[in-house]
């Protein structure tokens, strides 16, 4: 039967909207997308919100606990730590260095993971052959594994901390795009493009790239919650940041020695990782279920 | 089949003659004497030093002294700990035997927890069960493990003064190293009061090994519940109901073994995130454990250690993945790749 047309101009939304539309039903990826967008603020504007710096010590006031307990201070809100230091400032800026070091260390993995898995979707044979099994053995590897064992070849420190795991994330984006590179080449339209006498950069750019786009996003966020969990891992075990940086890992352990006196200085860092974990994983699970049933409805 | 040996075991070999390569470089590479960093004999006489260098025939070629080194690895020679001074080998398969039984138990209570959960969940698809299990899951996929760890401590072993707070077994037993898997080792000792020794090494494990598997728990609900529910939807299923199956008789008949062998290579793999977590909770729990070997040894700077550890833990995890490929691959024909990287 054809489809009867009553209105004269119809309205498509295109795939992104689609998905928008599709991940908007779904209230709490909307709620930790929010979050997101709040911990990115907070990364942005974190020095004009801190209210005391983080690393200034005060001796009159040590272990204050927090606000809501019953000899906590306002004006600490959440209390401070063993050497005076403002808990609530030090978290604010532990969230914008984990948070802000993740993201950068999560792009730059993905620009080169996408290269070099551009290249090997693209390329056949032998050597191709090899670098994909040598691939999903070291994909079996956890990354903080491999993160680990780059530091202790390197030594210990934040910057080698970072460059360990910004090595260790980039055999999954390698994996992911030239899995759907490979499949994408199959499809007709870039044959239409390689008929067109395109060339394989003109292809991956303008045929491949817009296709997987979505598919990059999603696994973007994965990356990120990995590497916020493994910067500050490897902050906890003091490989990572060192001790006077208020990086959440290490804001942990150094709440790790007084614990027993004042809890909420570990209770409170790893609250504010699990936030962000858990809002980038909702973010992430929303997005991929949003581009699951996007078109089913 | 042969052929997928044959291609499993020369990627594996491949795989392990890179990291001993890889861990053999690394004596060049550390600071200080290579001999020192292979051997981890420090302050020997000259006498001793021209003896071990010629056995590690240090005056050959790079290649001569790289065999060398493999047939020391081969025969159970892998140095001395700068910090201990004792053989590595040994400590290290010591402590790779507690990381193991700590990840096995974590991972069959996972097992035990998420598989029956994610069935739960995958069959009441969107429906009321299942956003609680989902919400539930995301939540402890998403604490992070060793913030969970601390917090059990807090509440379970401070507060409440249920669990111990750190370590294997208390020093009131001397259980002797059989096969370095403690419960095991208990049972099979001659000790006079092994039930008492058994009861207080499983409340040691207890805390460990629930903190690392509350992650992968989570992450086996998911695999589950998705592959529930994309084998409840399928055409066969539907087919099965129109046949006039009793839920149950299609969910035991058809949907159980569908679902899980699909997805059975990817728990096992868990194991290997688990025995990554394992190493991070084992440096609170002070777990004898390879992980806090090998952080204790990037402390101290124990060149051997790190380097004999590195390769332990990376070889463990390779033969580990590459053995299970394999084995998936030849009993379920539906899980091969396809042969050739063209396709």
């Amino acid at each position: 039967m054809p489809r009867l047309n009553l209105y004269q101009e119809e309205y498509y939304p295109s795939p992104i909207q689609n998905t928008w539309k599709e991940f908007k039903e779904n209230h709490a990826a909307l709620l930790s997308l929010y979050c997101v967008i709040f911990f990115i603020f907070l990364m942005i504007f974190g020095p004009f919100l801190a209210p005391y710096d983080p690393l200034q010590q005060n001796i009159d006031l040590l272990l204050v606990p927090p606000a809501w307990d019953n000899n906590g201070d306002i004006s600490y809100l959440f209390g401070t730590d063993g050497l005076g230091r403002d808990m609530l400032s030090r978290i604010i800026y532990g969230c914008r260095m984990t948070f802000g070091i993740s993201l950068v260390l999560v792009i730059i993995s993905m620009l080169v993971g996408v290269a070099l898995g551009a290249m090997a979707g693209m390329s056949k044979g032998l050597r191709s052959s090899v670098v994909n099994h040598l691939l999903d053995s070291i994909m079996a590897i956890p990354t903080l594994l491999i993160a680990i064992i780059i530091i202790a070849i390197v030594g210990t420190g934040l910057v080698n901390s970072m460059w360990a795991i910004s090595l260790a994330l980039i055999p999954q984006f390698i994996h992911q795009t030239r899995d759907i590179v490979r499949q994408k080449m199959k499809k007709e339209y870039v044959l239409a493009a390689q008929l067109d006498g395109a060339g394989k950069i003109h292809i991956f750019f303008n045929s491949i790239l817009p296709n997987m786009a979505e598919m990059l996003v999603v696994q973007v966020t994965l990356a990120l919650s990995v590497a916020i969990l493994d910067i500050s891992a490897l902050g906890f075990l003091n490989l990572g940041a060192q001790a006077p940086s208020p990086e959440l890992g290490a804001l942990l352990s150094e709440g790790l020695t007084t614990a027993y006196v004042a809890p909420w200085n570990i209770a409170l860092p790893g609250a504010a990782i699990f936030f962000m974990m858990m809002s980038i994983n909702l973010v992430g699970d929303g997005l991929r279920s949003a581009l699951r049933y996007r078109l089913l409805r | 089949m042969l052929k997928i040996i044959l291609r499993h075991a020369s990627l594996l070999i491949l795989t392990l003659f890179v990291l001993s390569f890889f861990s053999f470089s690394l004596a060049y590479l550390f600071p200080g004497d290579p001999l020192v960093n292979l051997t981890g004999i420090r302050g020997s006489s000259e006498q001793e030093y021209a003896l071990l260098a010629e056995q590690y025939a240090m005056h050959s070629s790079f290649i001569v002294q790289y065999w060398q080194y493999v047939m020391h690895l081969f025969s159970g020679n892998w140095g001395l700990s700068f910090s201990s001074g004792l053989p590595l080998a040994e400590e290290i398969s010591r402590s790779l035997a507690a990381s193991v039984e700590l990840s096995a138990y974590a991972l069959i209570f996972s097992f035990l927890i998420g598989l029956p959960l994610g069935f739960l969940s995958g069959l009441r698809h969107h429906k009321f069960t299942d956003f609680t299990l989902l919400t539930a899951s995301v939540i402890g996929y998403s604490i992070p493990v060793f913030w969970a760890a601390l917090i059990a401590i807090l509440i379970f072993s401070i507060q409440l003064g249920w669990f111990p707070l750190s370590g294997r077994i208390s020093l009131l037993y001397d259980v002797p190293f059989e096969t370095g898997f403690i419960l095991i080792d208990i049972l099979l000792s001659d000790l006079p009061d092994k039930e008492f020794a058994f009861q207080d090494a499983l409340r040691h494990l207890v805390l460990p090994s629930v903190s690392i598997a509350i992650v992968t728990c989570t992450i086996v609900l998911r695999i589950t519940r998705r592959s529930i529910v994309e084998v409840m939807s399928s055409e066969y299923i539907q087919a099965a109901y129109a046949r006039g199956l009793s839920p149950r008789q299609v969910f035991l008949r058809h949907g159980v073994k569908n679902a899980l062998i699909p997805i059975l290579p990817l728990l096992v793999m868990q194991f290997t995130t688990l025995l990554t977590n394992a190493m991070i909770v084992e440096t609170i729990f002070s777990w004898p454990g390879i992980g806090n070997g090998l952080i204790q040894a990037i402390y101290q700077r124990d060149f051997p250690a790190i380097r004999a550890g590195m390769l332990a833990v990376s070889a463990l995890v390779l033969t580990f993945t590459i053995t299970i490929d394999m084995v998936i691959q030849i009993f379920d024909p539906a899980g091969r790749r396809p042969e050739n990287a063209t396709s």
